[in-house]
């Protein structure tokens, strides 16, 4: 285990290298999406305790032009290799705070049910705290995600592998408003 | 009252056509899984194996352990070239120029020789998938998911490639689920072949999915050449008897061992591989299977190991490797995610006999598995081989985008 342990460490210190760097480079990235990654912008998402390569994938997509965002897209334009894993290394370390949202008990239930028959837990994880190149999408914020799923389904969010365009179509706009405020209220720690 | 009554008949159709493995399911049912999941058992419901994706910026040659990677002896295996997102497929041109080609991006990359140093150059933009890249007589051809597009003299114009003439085109009209990449390879016929992977893990695939089918490039008519193939993302012609051999992933989700990747070798027209009834020659499927017999399908020329993920081969026909290793195949195995204790992310070597009998498989480059127990398990995954003109061998590795050249020196 402690073999597995020291292999995970020795990968993950040379994909995703600098936090300090990071933090210096994150500078721009704070304006919209808080310094320390949680954004105080509804749909501005929050990136702190996103996984490294979360991070880094939807930045390269954006800098290769795959994902579009009239905000996002110029600044990721001209970011290195490099920067891309700085910038990941730093805001993956920040910790990520609950936002103020509060999802009604009885609401609560049914998104939970609708996280579990809609697969999402199953890539997200079970705490929806994200994986690899999968998003945390607990603690998120409602004006995001809402925008992000009603385009997966529509079919114009950049989707890598097709796996949330497919997930989408089975979703009401009524179940994407369930899902968004269950997912905005969950407690990230 | 009138916009309300259309909205679940709009979302009844969308989920009808999202995808043709889910498009039996009524509305009204829970969401298809991811189609990695696809064909998941209830008892399966708490797996935590999912598939491992690249790092798209490639990690740096000197961060790696690449003292890990072994060979027999006499051979070498050095970084050839690095910085290659997600290099997967590799062609060569006739001036020399690699080509690589990947799954996930919109980019095809160009290695080139500027003044003696490798150099990584993004050379056509914006397309689809593009994971096929082959280059015969002038013209580079490259498989996105729905097309195949054709640059005529790339090589002389890498600084500003030709518009692309169309090959063929609808080749994914529903964006279907599953295995939409494509492998692409120059047939001794003149002809383009290419893989349409079934549209999920373990689904009933149309008349046109799960197959090997090949394009002529001039007309454009189109044929299927092997059927109830899953997914090939490998092929190659027997240098002496020009028969088509191919890489083959079987399902996933019945069990470690079961079923086995697998090698096959197409000897007469219309074979059926048996996908998704049979896999590997005698495996009933637990669903398709039923009122089957795997005597009705043609079988592998040799079973690879469950999960193991073959991808790239190619029969070696260089003179710079011992003369035992004439007309072998090298097949890169990109590893296994869906199995409990992990095996393969090596290239390993098959002997075939003169009668066209796999004789032996074995490891050739190991090393990039560090702990089959781990997650990940690996530090690279080989994708694909190209065969250089001096005998040397490269492959490419799309989970660190990086390039290998193994050579042999007595």
């Amino acid at each position: 285990m402690l073999a597995a342990a020291l292999f995970f460490l020795t990968c993950a210190q040379a994909a995703f290298a600098g936090i300090e760097e990071g933090r210096q480079k994150a500078q721009v990235c704070g304006a919209c999406h808080g310094a320390d990654g949680n954004s105080m912008i509804p749909a501005t998402p929050s990136i702190s305790g996103q996984p490294a390569q979360f991070i880094v994938t939807q930045l390269f997509m954006f800098r290769e032009g795959k994902r579009k965002d009239a905000q996002m897209s110029p600044f990721a334009s001209s970011l290195t290799n490099a920067d891309l894993n700085d910038l990941a290394a730093y805001f993956s370390a920040q910790k990520p705070v609950p936002l103020a949202h509060k999802t009604d008990a009885d609401k609560a239930a049914a998104g939970k049910r609708l996280s579990e028959q809609n697969n999402c837990v199953q890539c997200h994880g079970r705490t929806l705290m994200g994986q690899q190149h999968i998003p945390r999408i607990a603690g998120q914020h409602v004006d995001y995600l809402r925008t992000q799923m009603r385009g997966f389904k529509a079919g114009t969010r950049f989707d890598m592998d097709g796996q949330m365009s497919s997930a989408a179509q089975a979703l009401s706009d009524a179940d994407i408003e369930i899902l968004v405020d269950y997912l905005a209220g969950l407690v990230v720690r | 009252m009138k916009s309300l009554k259309l909205i679940p008949i709009a979302a009844l159709l969308a989920a009808s056509f999202s995808g043709s493995a889910f498009a039996q399911a009524p509305a009204a049912a829970p969401a298809p899984p991811p189609s990695w999941q696809q064909g998941r058992s209830a008892e399966q419901d708490k797996s935590t194996l999912h598939p491992f994706p690249p790092h798209f910026t490639g990690r740096a040659s000197k961060d790696l352990p690449l003292d890990k990677i072994k060979v027999p002896a006499g051979f070498k295996v050095e970084v050839w070239v690095e910085g290659v997102p997600e290099a997967r497929s590799l062609t060569m041109g006739d001036k020399g120029t690699v080509f690589v080609g990947n799954r996930n991006l919109a980019n095809v990359y160009a290695i080139v020789d500027k003044g003696g140093k490798r150099e990584v150059k993004t050379l056509l933009k914006g397309l689809n998938t593009p994971n096929g890249v082959v280059f015969h007589k002038g013209t580079l051809y490259v498989a996105e998911r729905n097309r195949i597009l054709a640059y005529e003299g790339i090589e002389s114009k890498l600084d500003s490639p030709p518009e692309p003439r169309v090959v063929i085109d609808n080749l994914d009209p529903n964006k279907a689920a599953g295995h939409f990449w494509k492998f692409l390879a120059m047939g001794p016929d003149g002809k383009l072949y290419f893989n349409i992977g079934a549209p999920g893990n373990i689904v009933l695939p149309d008349y046109n999915h799960a197959t090997i089918s090949r394009v002529d490039p001039k007309t454009g008519t189109m044929e299927a050449v092997a059927h109830g193939v899953r997914n090939s993302v490998g092929f190659d012609w027997h240098p002496k008897t020009k028969e088509l051999w191919f890489s083959n992933h079987a399902r996933d989700w019945v069990s470690d061992d079961l079923p086995n990747d697998t090698l096959h070798r197409v000897s007469k027209k219309n074979m059926h591989f048996g996908y998704p009834f049979c896999h590997q020659g005698d495996f009933l499927d637990p669903v398709f299977g039923k009122d089957r017999t795997c005597k009705e399908f043609d079988p592998p020329a040799a079973k690879l190991g469950a999960h193991i993920a073959p991808m790239g081969m190619r029969f070696y026909t260089g003179k710079m490797f011992p003369a035992e290793y004439q007309n072998n195949i090298f097949l890169a195995m990109h590893g296994s995610w869906n199995r409990t204790t992990k095996q393969g992310y090596n290239v390993v070597r098959v002997v075939v006999d003169d009668k066209g009998k796999v004789a032996k498989v074995e490891p050739f480059v190991t090393g990039f598995l560090t702990d089959e127990k781990a997650d990940p398990p690996m530090w690279g995954r080989p994708v694909d081989l190209l065969q250089m003109k001096d005998g040397s061998m490269l492959f490419s590795d799309d989970f660190n985008g990086i390039i290998y050249r193994i050579s042999y020196a007595k």
